[in-house]
């Protein structure tokens, strides 16, 4: 049995698959301790623990540990001259405007900043020797006294060549061995000494705390008599052995939103589907991803609360548009939807928790979208005059009917979602309308259709038990090591054999490290160069395959160069002069052994039929679960296809069926199924 | 769907596409840094862009550098009027740097693209750049200029062909003549109109959707949105005239400060700024031109009084009257040299900054250092020439709940600093040996002045020229309310054992040995500094911001909190 366990803001998700039967359940989350969740998770859901040989976990522990500043304390180590780096930052605002602006703050303070006397050179060269003897004058007394669980060492140019880093690495664990050490050169190897300062610190911020909640987890498991393998998602899209994050926290940092990515490829795949705009759509905000040949995007520049944190990680936009966004007319009457949320408490005022400002899914409501008997499979109670009560006033503002007034709002929060989606697709120069748009969470598969429509989009594929796909992303998760290198290479004649040698080498080393922990599938890989014209200072991503790396020509690589330049900012070619290779990335990838797939069964009464207003009419409404669109063979809208997790919203024009996977596919009139 | 009014767009279709045009103007400023060659666009962010309807009105703007983003209307309009826009043909561009004629300063170029859409004229795509050098009497910046003939090359409103006299054409070849960093200053350009291009894109998609009628409509009710609240948050001040002052240091040549004056009168929802009885303009370069004084205007009006999500377009504009007498400093007439144009665009700042104080005291902060501290380092080698050129700021003024923001650059402006590590890779005649933040600089106050910032560079060669301008060398900025005044700036050369002070405006030739000490100033303190809460007396002290020193003088707090 595998199982994929993961913890969420406000629920803890869990997804169980034995030859082929699916198990899930869905606890409130414990925020002050995500494991109790999990736990009570697996208690819910009745697993017979022995018989459980896989269990994949995803937690928000590592990423509220920053947000509250609530990691280890930590000692920096940096080059003399540069203790302030991480409250200078980049010397800029983020809000241009905002005469009260403050940077970020750092999760070290100055005091606990300590300076190096030492200083390499871009090419690696050693301009100023290591001085021990200062080192030890300056760190003896602070790091005995200073109260430290773990240092962070990030000296300048350090990417060019770590000895320095090492050196000092190998003073702190000989003097101080119960220290927990992070090297810049072992998180990330790329220039910009803030950047690469501010993930060092972070992961060595967050090491302790996530090594701590794991070893408490896992020493839980065992109690419950679980003897099979334990995993951790990463912001990847892939999954390692726990052993395997002690070293590397920070690399599970977005695990959740990137377990959803998995899981929407995965269920997509089954229908043959490997292009895709994902739309994870929750209380609070929708995330968007654009998966290619069924891989998502990487992305090594995210943050974290401003701080920038650069390690792959699924590329994925956010939006504040959710279920609980508010809808609201500003001073100078504007329809406006979000970005602040009612939350889950309040919550919207259809929750009746005593919110009365109106939210999304007091629209849906009002338009007859949402069936109040029908939310989250009848499991809550809502009160739909407090939702009409609540849109009024607004309405009448603008002169609007009420359910036209409803209809506006969810619109514009389309709209809002249509520029998360035009981000990572028109202005990475590709066309939505090659992709399938695949929904998910609890309100995705409600506004799906109509964003497709505006996007160009003519199918959309919504996954069963959408609203839990992410615990399923887990256990469908490949194993995967991702490793980068920074190393300038002129792209010529030479450069070919170059980048053979690089990635043959870090090929071997991603085998080392599945054979150290203990996997046994032989890995496919994934190679990618991040390259840009000389004098350029960012880099785009150019992806190669590994098995024709053989036969890779210097013209070869400089078109692919340029073709990406081209999509991506209009211009590129041979004009523009010679280009360069600044980083190589190489991951290591093996999916699990037996592919699990997603299913649902519909146990729901679906009741009388409704009505829907919808593009300035209202529209009777077929009600409908995905049992009976199998037995009918599709179905035409107007329709909501109801789930015990989510809905669908069928508009007219559009027609949905089910495929042998349980997918529900919902395409475009005319298109044929 | 019925609608009260047939010319109302949907409330939907407005927002659809009025978050186009932002997003569209957002995304041509992130790829034009992100394809540019210089550091100064690519690393500091020293550029703009913006989408105008046919008639040359701003509708949407990425929000980058405030100088760049109030006037680039003016900096349009001279050019349509010597080429209509019914003359232009698909290909065409506007160029314009001239000073007197709605540009700024001479480095920054800006670039208009009309965008058709089978044939009709709909918009135009526009951007604009701080290039590296565009020649003139020194490399990337001439201190001695006495005109702006020595600043470099003007190129007056004109119309150009993108396909006929750019790549290899006669333009290029023009400029790529007279400039020294020809390679980074023309990738720069392309940048610019390759970011324009996409701006053409986007806004033809948007225009393709939903009809030239219904596009039109929403781009005039986008700036009739964004005159409504302005207006409204304008109408909540209390009508009234209120005057401010500040002062330039000195020219550059002499030692006597050079007075700005503003007299800010609030009535009903309009606003209007005059800076009559500013000082003449002068023979250095610190003369701001009309259009960035319009910028510096608009820019304090709308931090101080303005929600920051009113999108920032021409109808912002309309309830704002801005006036300077011609030949002051602020409105200077040819052939003033206007290259350090912010330094007396910031002094017109502080001083609309102290009038505004009066009506909105909760709404303002003290005086900062409010200073482009601009740091040229050349050299000439056996492969031409190599510019370093950085700009810093310092600390703001503390406001009535929080302490200033520490080392950042100043407000009418928003470049990003230069890594160190890409210094490295870039140059070779110099190392940066220090970058830090400046401790007891920020002026006490129950809110504390930011703190400025230190940065020294070790030269490696000989023949290194040192060029730059700043100021509040001699005249720290003001607290406010009982606030103390920030620390003015000051810069060092250690040669050998000699440590000399060099003066805040000109250029000096470095040797190899040489280390340049470049000291920016803190901002100034908001309310008595008694009423500084302890905590935040003692947080200061944990992280060395302030020594034991001032806090024993100033708050009387007796032992550091080890």
């Amino acid at each position: 049995m595998r199982v994929g366990v993961e913890v969420g803001g406000t629920f803890t998700d869990l997804v169980a698959i034995e030859d082929g039967q699916v198990r899930i359940a869905k606890v409130p989350s414990v925020p002050s301790a995500p494991d109790e969740g999990a736990l009570a998770a697996l208690k819910a859901a009745d697993l017979p623990m022995d018989r459980v040989d896989d269990l994949v976990h995803g937690s928000t522990v590592a990423i509220n540990a920053i947000l509250e500043r609530k990691g280890a304390p930590i000692a920096f180590l940096v080059t003399r001259g540069f203790r302030d780096l991480l409250l200078l930052q980049r010397h800029n605002r983020r809000q241009i405007y905002d005469l009260f602006y403050g940077k970020p703050a750092p999760v070290v303070g100055r005091r606990d900043t300590f300076e190096i006397d030492e200083r390499i050179g871009p090419d690696g060269a050693v301009i100023r020797p290591l001085d021990t003897k200062h080192l030890t004058e300056t760190l003896t007394s602070p790091l005995a006294k200073g109260g430290y669980e773990a240092v962070a060492i990030c000296l300048l140019n350090g990417y060019a060549n770590p000895a320095h880093e090492r050196a000092v690495a190998a003073w702190v664990a000989d003097h101080f061995p119960a220290l927990s050490i992070t090297c810049s050169c072992d998180v990330t190897r790329e220039f910009r000494e803030y950047e690469r300062a501010s993930t060092t610190t972070i992961a060595a911020y967050v090491q302790p705390v996530t090594d701590a909640y794991i070893s408490r987890f896992a020493d839980s498991l065992e109690k419950i008599g679980f003897t099979g393998r334990f995993s951790i998602m990463q912001s990847n899209g892939g999954h390692l052995p726990a052993a395997a994050i002690s070293g590397n926290a920070v690399s599970s940092l977005f695990s959740g939103p990137a377990a959803g990515v998995n899981g929407a490829i995965r269920q997509a795949a089954l229908a043959g589907f490997k292009e895709l705009i994902t739309l994870d759509m929750g209380g609070t905000s929708t995330d968007v991803c654009v998966v290619t040949g069924g891989r998502a995007d990487l992305s090594s520049e995210t943050e974290v609360d401003g701080l920038p944190i650069r390690t792959p990680a699924l590329d994925i936009v956010t939006v504040g548009a959710g279920g609980g966004s508010i809808v609201w007319i500003d001073d100078g009457d504007m329809l406006r939807v979000g970005p602040r949320s009612a939350g889950a408490d309040p919550g919207p005022a259809c929750y009746a928790r005593g919110g009365t400002e109106p939210a999304i899914t007091d629209t849906h409501i009002v338009r007859g979208s949402i069936r109040p008997e029908a939310f989250l499979g009848g499991a809550m109670s809502i009160d739909s005059a407090a939702a009409h009560a609540a849109l009024k006033p607004h309405a009448d503002a603008l002169g609007m009917a009420l359910e036209e007034f409803a209809d506006s709002a969810i619109r514009v929060a389309d709209a809002n979602i249509v520029r998360a989606i035009q981000l990572v697709s028109t202005e990475r120069g590709r066309d939505p309308r090659d992709y399938v748009l695949t929904p998910y969470g609890g309100a995705g598969p409600l506004h799906a259709v109509r964003v497709a429509e505006e996007l160009g989009i003519g199918t959309v594929v919504v996954p069963p038990n959408a609203g839990v796909l992410s615990a399923f992303g887990l256990l469908a998760a490949d194993f995967a090591q991702y490793d980068t290198l920074t190393r300038k290479v002129l792209v010529d004649d030479k450069a070919p054999s170059v980048v053979r040698d690089v990635f043959a080498d870090m090929a071997a080393g991603a085998r080392e490290a599945f054979a150290e922990f203990e996997i046994d599938a032989e890995p496919r890989f994934a190679p990618t160069l991040e390259m840009r014209y000389v004098g350029q200072a960012f880099e785009i991503q150019v992806a190669l395959h590994h098995d024709s790396l053989d036969t890779l020509t210097a013209e070869e690589l400089a078109a692919r160069f340029a073709e990406a330049h081209i999509q991506l900012f209009g211009f590129g070619g041979a004009d523009f002069g010679p280009c360069e290779i600044v980083s190589f990335r190489i991951g290591a990838l093996a999916p699990p052994s037996d592919l699990p797939a997603l299913r649902e069964e519909d146990s729901l009464d679906h009741g009388a039929d409704a009505r829907i207003y919808d593009n300035g009419d209202w529209r009777d409404c077929i009600l409908i679960g995905r049992t009976g669109i199998r037995d009918a063979g599709s179905v035409s809208g107007p329709a909501l296809v109801e789930d015990a997790t989510s809905t669908a919203y069928v508009p007219p024009d559009w027609r949905a069926t089910i495929d042998s996977h349980d997918n529900l596919i919902i395409r475009k009139g005319d298109a044929t199924p | 769907m019925t609608r009260a009014n047939s010319k109302r767009v949907d409330p939907a279709d407005q927002a659809v596409i009025s978050q186009g045009l932002i997003a569209a103007a957002r995304e041509m400023g992130a790829k034009l840094i992100r394809s540019a060659y210089s550091p100064i666009v690519r690393e500091a962010s020293d550029c703009a862009a913006a989408l105008l309807d046919r008639h040359g009105n701003v509708v949407a703007q990425a929000e980058l550098i405030p100088m760049q983003l109030g006037s680039i209307g003016a900096t349009f309009k001279p050019c349509a009027e010597l080429f209509p826009p019914e003359t232009l043909e698909e290909g065409d561009f506007y160029i314009n740097n001239d000073p007197f004629h709605g540009g700024q300063h001479l480095p920054d170029i800006f670039l208009f693209s009309p965008i058709f859409l089978d044939g009709t004229l709909i918009g135009f795509s526009a951007t604009v750049a701080h290039h590296l050098d565009l020649g003139g009497g020194a490399p990337g910046l001439n201190p001695h200029a006495t005109d702006v003939h020595q600043e470099g090359l003007i190129i007056p409103p004109s119309k150009y062909n993108h396909k006929r006299d750019w790549s290899g054409g006669p333009l290029e070849r023009l400029i790529r003549a007279n400039i020294r960093v020809p390679d980074q200053t023309i990738g720069d350009f392309n940048a610019q109109f390759a970011a324009n291009f996409i701006g053409m894109e986007r806004v033809r998609a948007l225009c393709t959707k939903f009809g030239i009628e219904t596009f039109e409509a929403a781009m005039a009710e986008l700036l009739d949105y964004s005159e409504r609240r302005m207006r409204h948050a304008i109408a909540e001040a209390p009508d009234g005239v209120y005057t401010g002052e500040d002062a330039l240091d000195d020219d550059g040549i002499g030692d006597q400060p050079l007075p700005v004056r503003a007299t800010v009168t609030i009535e009903g929802d309009s606003i209007a700024v005059d800076f009559s009885g500013t000082c003449d303009q002068v023979t250095m370069n610190l003369n701001c031109p009309f259009a960035s004084t319009i910028a510096t205007a608009l820019s304090v009006v709308k931090s101080v009084l303005t929600s920051p999500d009113i999108p920032f377009n021409e109808g912002s504009l309309r309830p704002v009257t801005i006036t300077a007498p011609y030949g002051s400093i602020l409105n200077p007439k040819p052939p003033a040299p206007v290259r350090a144009r912010l330094t007396a665009s910031y002094r017109a700042y502080n001083a609309v900054m102290k009038a505004l104080a009066q009506a909105a005291p909760e709404n303002v902060i003290a005086t900062g250092f409010d200073t482009t501290e601009s740091v040229c380092l050349s050299h000439l080698g056996p492969n031409g020439y190599r510019i370093s050129l950085e700009i810093f700021g310092g600390g703001y003024g503390g406001g009535p709940e929080r302490d200033g923001c520490d080392a950042v650059d100043s407000p009418m402006s928003n470049c990003g600093n230069v890594p160190i590590e890409a210094m490295d890779l870039e140059y070779d005649f110099f190392r940066v040996v220090a970058y830090s933040l400046r401790p007891d600089s920020g002026g006490q106050g129950r809110s504390r002045g930011g703190m400025g910032l230190c940065r020294h560079y070790e030269i490696l060669k000989d023949g290194v020229t040192f060029a730059t301008y700043s100021d509040r060398f001699r005249l720290a900025p003001d607290g406010l309310f009982g606030g103390a005044p920030g620390r003015c700036a000051e810069t060092h050369l250690k040669r050998g054992d000699e440590t000399l002070e060099l003066p805040s405006k000109g250029s000096f030739a470095l040797q190899k040995g040489d280390v340049l000490m470049i000291q920016t100033g803190g901002g100034g303190g908001y309310g008595d500094p008694a009423e500084r809460a302890p905590e935040r007396v003692a947080h200061d002290m944990k992280q060395a911001f302030i020594s034991p020193d001032i806090a024993r003088k100033v708050y009387g707090t007796a032992t550091a909190a080890e």
